[in-house]
């Protein structure tokens, strides 16, 4: 399982004279540093789907960096097992599988280089990467294509060599960062099809997206965070019933916006 | 650490485009270049000389073994002036107009004896200054003509031979160069060498560069790799080794492809004294002159690894990465305008005393103790800047920016 405690970071602004207009007005710029993330924090258990929603600018990139280990947080703290992951980041990068909607692969290599190569960074050894490889591949069914360059794949085969890359040293915890965003629907079908079939291992997954349907079918969880804090923190049922039948209407109810108010986006 | 080089380096040959400024590069076009402008030079120098001209003689009377000569150089061909052309002015306006390409004037006063009628001056007119191979004609039939009357005019003073020669020249310069030729060698072109090999380092170097940082960031590939159970540190050595190791191969095989060309060109006839010249440099000196270039790669590597991360995309790289060849050639220059020798300030400028450091172990005056000073104080500078690289890339604000 992975507990997320009251998580906060800041960004320090070199030229306040650049920002827009919109973010000399949002709450969060104080001073010299803008406080991407407040306060969030949320829990995932094994076996679990985490949806984490948000407008644009909220806080979700961040907030994932940080769990990621990309980013250091200014505060709070981030565990997974029981074990403070931010006491050891290079150790506890083997514990977490990553992927997000804009991670590419080196083009000039095939894929199964792409995926061995990541192997061999988490310590594993030939023998275990050709295993694992070979087991990825078929429940991906990359056979076809794992050895070819990667620079002539299909933005669906690019989606499943990423996966298999984030996922070759067996993570205990997967975070996925708008993973679907920019895929047509066969790559994004492959992708929630990954996330099935990690909770069945009984991996728990934290994905962050904009499309509610996505979180229908998937999540068990939700986290809903707005301007750097968490808004909403509960099960998809509950979330659910916050505004009748519409996922919509739970959404805007759950930051605080009604219909005749939009939500302003943020830079972050 | 060699995890990271070793796929580097296997990207960076399955690059097209980078092996290409690397290697086909200088191997292709160097020699394409060179051998290109020779050709044309000489296409355009056996034209001028083949070409015929036409011109007139004023006062052809005085002298009918001058005119017979002309008369028997292949390309010349003799006109009529028109009879109305008489003063200065009317042939200089002649041969502006392009009606013959040159006209010459023999005095009243020639004659072989030169003792009596005196000094001869031909009057040349002529319009371009393209008429170059013209002029060389004409001066050897002075030459040999002027020879002549020397004789006779030496004969008729009845001098020896020793005299002769003194009253040809009466006082001459002798040289006696106590520099060997190594050393002599050395100072012409000791300078340009570092400024080669320093260029094509970090030219060679700054493809990869790019490719390696900001080209990381562009495909997306540079949070993946954060994110994996390897140190910042090793990361970036292992980038910094692959920079460091284009750099040094691309800079060798250039200057191996130039050796290779100019002894295949000129067919063994320069190389004798290329190779002259560098058997007489020692093995030590070679070695040494390698081992001043470890620092110097060093630090292009680093700077351009901390340009690249820095840069959101290849082209912003490239774009940071081309006023850094200014930087260099600077202090390189500085090493090869005259005077300035390895001593007192000069030693202490970074890139300018490495440069001079490998001017003086080509020449072969080399004080030894002071090299350890210049690596040393170019290796703490190298290290200074690659650890400045991995500080630079453990910022949040430079990776994710």
């Amino acid at each position: 399982m992975i507990e997320i405690n009251k998580l906060a970071k800041k960004f320090k602004v070199e030229n306040p004279k650049k920002l827009s207009e919109q973010d000399k007005k949002d709450p969060r710029l104080q001073g010299r540093f803008f406080h991407s993330v407040k306060e969030v924090s949320f829990a995932c258990q094994n076996g679990q789907v985490l949806g984490l929603l948000g407008p644009n600018g909220a806080g979700k990139t961040t907030t994932l960096r940080m769990l990621s280990t990309a980013l250091q947080p200014d505060s709070g703290s981030i565990e997974i097992g029981g074990i403070d992951i931010l006491q050891n980041p290079v150790e506890a990068r083997r514990q977490i599988g990553f992927l997000s909607g804009g991670t590419g692969l080196y083009g000039r290599l095939s894929g199964r280089e792409n995926i061995a190569y990541f192997g061999q960074l988490n310590g594993m050894s030939p023998k275990e990467i050709d295993k694992r490889i070979s087991e990825l591949s078929e429940r991906l069914d990359m056979d076809t294509f794992l050895d070819r360059r990667s620079e002539t794949y299909s933005t669906g085969m690019k989606q499943k060599a990423s996966i298999a890359r984030s996922v070759i040293h067996s993570p205990k915890v997967v975070i996925l960062d708008e993973p679907t965003t920019g895929l047509d629907i066969m790559a994004t079908q492959t992708v929630l099809n990954f996330i099935r079939d990690l909770k069945s291992q009984n991996v728990p997954v934290i994905f962050s997206t904009h499309h509610l349907d996505e979180v229908s079918e998937l999540c068990d969880m939700v986290t809903i965070i707005d301007k750097g804090e968490t808004m909403f923190d509960d099960t998809f049922d509950t979330f659910k019933a916050v505004a009748g039948p519409s996922l919509h209407e739970a959404f805007l109810e759950s930051i605080g916006h009604n219909k005749n108010n939009k939500p302003v986006a943020q830079g972050e | 650490m060699w995890l990271v080089f070793q796929k580097e380096i296997k990207e960076l040959l399955r690059d097209r485009k980078t092996l290409f400024f690397m290697i086909a590069l200088p191997i292709l076009l160097f020699p394409l270049i060179i051998g290109g402008a020779i050709y044309v030079g000489s296409k355009v120098v056996e034209g001028a000389k083949t070409e015929e001209r036409s011109f007139a003689i004023i006062g052809g009377e005085y002298s009918s073994e001058f005119t017979q000569k002309l008369n028997d150089v292949e390309q010349f061909k003799l006109v009529e002036l028109p009879a109305d052309i008489d003063t200065k002015e009317e042939i200089t306006a002649y041969v502006k107009a392009d009606n013959v390409d040159f006209v010459i004037e023999i005095p009243e006063n020639y004659s072989r004896d030169v003792l009596t009628n005196g000094k001869i001056v031909l009057t040349l007119y002529r319009n371009q200054a393209g008429l170059a191979v013209v002029e060389s004609v004409l001066n050897k039939i002075v030459d040999e003509f002027s020879e002549e009357y020397q004789n006779v005019a030496f004969e008729n003073l009845t001098l020896n031979e020793e005299q002769q020669k003194s009253l040809l020249e009466p006082i001459k310069i002798e040289q006696v160069n106590v520099a060997d030729e190594r050393e002599t060698q050395g100072e012409n072109i000791g300078g340009l060498i570092p400024y080669f090999i320093f260029m094509l380092c970090l030219q060679g170097a700054m493809l990869p560069a790019s490719d390696l940082g900001a080209g990381e960031k562009e495909r997306g590939t540079l949070e993946t790799l954060l994110i994996t159970p390897i140190e910042r540190n090793k990361i970036v050595l292992g980038k910094f080794f692959t920079i460091a190791f284009a750099g040094v191969t691309s800079a060798l095989v250039t200057v191996l492809s130039i050796a290779i060309w100019t002894t295949v060109l000129s067919q063994g006839a320069a190389n004798e004294v290329v190779m002259k010249f560098m058997s007489s440099i020692g093995a030590i000196d070679f070695i040494l002159v390698f081992l001043m270039l470890v620092p110097v790669v060093a630090i292009f590597a680093a700077v351009l690894l901390t340009l690249s991360i820095y840069a959101r995309s290849f082209k912003e790289a490239q774009g940071y990465m081309t006023p850094l060849v200014f930087v260099v050639i600077i202090p390189v220059i500085f090493a090869m305008l005259p005077g300035v020798e390895l001593k007192g300030i000069w030693a202490w400028v970074p890139l300018t005393n490495v440069a001079l450091a490998i001017k003086e172990l080509i020449k072969g005056t080399m004080d030894y103790v002071q090299l350890f000073a210049i690596f040393g104080s170019t290796a703490i500078i190298a290290g200074g800047l690659l650890a400045f690289c991995i500080h630079w890339f453990k910022q949040e604000k430079v990776l994710f920016r």
